[in-house]
């Protein structure tokens, strides 16, 4: 937990310092569930509570009622001696009732009390009061004092009537729920922040590795990764795909360095050459002639130089893609037939036969020099590798698929399968053909130019070569039909 | 000629006014966009070469005054943002042509001077020669010392573009430009292969060169 970075101390020391589990959101959540959890438990019990209480109250005062009535008929019908004789006789049989008759002048007549309830009755002579319980034999208990609900009543001639009922009990247990109910409450609130606090916790953790992972990485070491747990969770997801950006972009690094190491290795040669030339005119008696020469070389040189920056520089172009919006309606035929009539001359001066077999009218949403620019990279590529008296061949047509294919064949000694998504890749060139001119980027410029226009880029056997010795190449760009 | 050139790194622009000048041209440097503005407006210039970015004032937004208060100068802009949008943004600001840096200073000289000696656009031309070459540009024929010449369509916008160009050296990165509307480069040098089919036509039969290779620049076609 010490490892958590606190990326913003200011913040932090103006602040109330938390443990630093208490300042995860998965503890800030779990508090905040036990939290709702307990109000409205509470919030429940607390209706519950006001229910019974009610209804406890109710009860006692109807069976108050009943039973004063009971003795205020006898009283009527028989006189105060028979009220008497009952409240004797109910008191003796043990009920629960408390009784108080009063006479006139005030002295208690019978009951199991002594004296009226202190508190003020209300105005139908209910009366909510507390007493200490008279004991069998008169003797008085610790007991403390007891509470109970009762009717007082005038009866005729003077008499008073009291009439209670202990609520004691009722009360004890209504608030011995009150008590469970608060403390359950509590409980839940300090099971809360506990849970809170081990899944914030092993949450935090599990962030934490994550995180130091990341700071590793920042500080150089790019093969540090996540660790993992597989249960396949959101924090395993995470890790997962940390984990893969950081291959991801080791692999960008990787290619990036050896990019270039292989621009630097591309240039160090014509630059070398160059200098030397240029050396040689400065220092060699030659004539005029030579001289000239030799700087004209180096132009020529410089030229090579310049037109590799600017492959770099616009394949990098490409691949922001930002070119898509100049996009128009082209007919491959027509782009195909252009790039065929550059490149016819060329063909013919080395030696290959050339054959052009485009469908016409088959259309792409696309850029018309980027689309020449790619084919002419396969031309290109065709000529420097396909030995003299080989055979390119040109061709757009649609496929079952409905797509519109564009395909440059030829009968050079083709890419062996494990090869060809290494020859896609930017600068690399497979040993076999380092010493020919170019810089390794055409592939990788078509194949830019393939993503753009949202075509398919594939390599496959050719027809075979020409002389038997490899399997000629085809490659094909497969773009999405676009209808005008 | 007089040329104008607006760039900010002083080395380049004394440069390119040394080569300039060798070539047998006067040349100024301005070296922010608004003293670029002033000098433009002020000295009579034929060219002006003006970079893209540059401090104060951009180039377009030169380019875009200068057309505005009613300047034809043709205009040249440098940039090292390649791609065609900012060929196209360039060329609408009022530009005539448009050379992506790094170049070749023989492709700036060339195409400077083809600017400088650019035709009135007004006359429109039936007839072009050039020595005992003769185009017929209705007919779409080519004569050379009275012999007819059968050219591809191809070959006769080349030898179009050479014969306007008549004198000039032409580099092959216009040529792919202007005849064939690409511009990219290709790794084998096509053009030459082009030119090499042209010379068969133009220059074989009849013993006498008109289509010279200038070395480490390009092409000139003269009498």
């Amino acid at each position: 937990m010490s490892s958590v970075a606190q990326p913003a101390p200011d913040v932090e020391g103006s602040r109330f310092i938390l443990p630093s589990f208490a300042r995860t959101t998965a503890f800030r959540l779990t508090l905040l569930s036990a939290a709702l959890f307990a109000f409205s438990s509470f919030v429940i019990l607390a209706l519950v509570y006001a229910a019974t209480v009610t209804a406890g109250v109710r009860r006692a005062d109807n069976a108050i009622a009943q039973e004063s009535i009971a003795i205020e008929a006898r009283f009527r019908a028989e006189g105060p001696a028979a009220a008497n004789r009952y409240i004797v006789q109910r008191s003796v049989a043990g009920g629960e009732f408390l009784y108080l008759l009063n006479q006139p002048s005030g002295r208690r007549l019978s009951g199991n009390i002594s004296n009226l309830p202190s508190t003020r009755p209300d105005d139908q002579g209910r009366v909510r009061f507390t007493y200490e319980r008279a004991r069998v034999g008169g003797q008085s208990t610790a007991e403390p004092s007891r509470a109970a609900r009762g009717l007082i009543s005038n009866l005729e001639g003077g008499y008073t009537l009291f009439v209670g009922l202990d609520v004691e009990d009722e009360a004890r247990f209504v608030t011995y729920i009150l008590n469970s109910v608060l403390i359950a409450s509590g409980l839940a609130v300090a099971m809360g922040i506990v849970s809170g606090a081990l899944v914030s916790r092993r949450f935090s953790r599990r962030l934490d590795d994550i995180n130091a992972a990341a700071r590793e990485v920042m500080a150089g070491r790019l093969q540090s990764r996540a660790p993992r747990n597989f249960s396949g969770d959101e924090l395993d997801d995470l890790a997962s795909n940390f984990n893969d950006m950081l291959d991801r972009v080791e692999r960008l690094m990787q290619r990036m360095r050896s990019a270039g190491d292989s621009i630097a290795h591309d240039l160090r040669l014509p630059l070398t050459r160059m200098r030397g030339r240029l050396e040689s005119a400065l220092v060699d008696a030659g004539d005029l002639a030579d001289r000239e020469a030799a700087l004209a070389q180096a132009i020529s040189d410089a030229d090579e130089l310049l037109k590799t920056f600017n492959a770099v520089l616009s394949l990098s172009r490409l691949q922001t893609g930002e070119r898509r919006r100049a996009f128009e309606t082209l007919d491959l035929a027509a782009i195909i037939a252009d790039v065929a009539e550059l490149y016819e001359p060329v063909c013919e001066e080395t030696g290959h036969e050339f054959a052009v077999d485009a469908a016409d009218g088959l259309t792409i949403l696309g850029d018309r020099e980027l689309v020449a620019q790619a084919t002419a990279n396969l031309v290109d590529n065709a000529i420097k590798y396909t030995p003299e008296g080989g055979a390119i061949m040109l061709r757009v047509r649609s496929t079952s698929s409905g797509a519109v294919e564009l395909s440059v064949t030829d009968t050079g000694p083709g890419i062996a399968p494990e090869e060809r998504p290494r020859v896609l890749e930017r600068f690399v060139r497979l040993e076999a053909s380092r010493n020919l001119p170019g810089v390794g980027l055409g592939l990788s410029l078509v194949q830019a130019i393939a993503e753009v226009h949202g075509a398919e880029l594939s390599l496959d056997d050719g027809p075979g070569a020409s002389n038997g010795d490899g399997t000629g190449l085809r490659i094909a760009l497969l773009f999405p039909r676009h209808r005008a | 000629m007089r040329i104008l050139i607006m760039e900010d790194d002083k080395q380049v622009a004394a440069f390119m006014c040394r080569g300039l000048r060798e070539a047998g041209h006067v040349c100024d440097a301005a070296h922010d966009g608004e003293d670029g503005l002033e000098m433009a407006r002020d000295g009579q210039y034929d060219v002006l070469v003006v970079d893209r970015m540059m401090p104060r004032r951009d180039g377009l937004s030169v380019i875009e005054t200068l057309r505005a208060e009613g300047m034809a100068t043709p205009i040249l802009i440098l940039s090292a943002l390649g791609e065609v949008d900012d060929r196209v943004d360039g060329l609408k600001s009022g530009a005539d042509d448009y050379l992506v840096k790094p170049y070749a200073f023989a492709e700036l000289l060339a195409r400077v001077e083809v600017l400088a000696r650019r035709r009135d656009p007004g006359s429109v031309q039936t007839q072009l020669s050039v020595g005992d070459l003769e185009m017929d540009l209705l007919a779409r024929t080519v004569k050379r010392g009275g012999e007819d010449v059968l050219l591809q369509p191809r070959e006769f916008r080349l030898l179009e573009f050479l014969m306007r160009h008549a004198g000039q050296v032409v580099t092959r990165t216009m040529l792919l430009e202007k005849v064939w509307d690409y511009h990219f480069d290709p790794q084998t040098n096509v053009i030459d292969v082009h030119i090499s089919r042209l010379r068969s036509k133009i220059d074989k039969p009849f013993g006498s060169t008109m289509l010279h290779t200038v070395r480490g620049a390009g092409y000139r076609l003269q009498a």
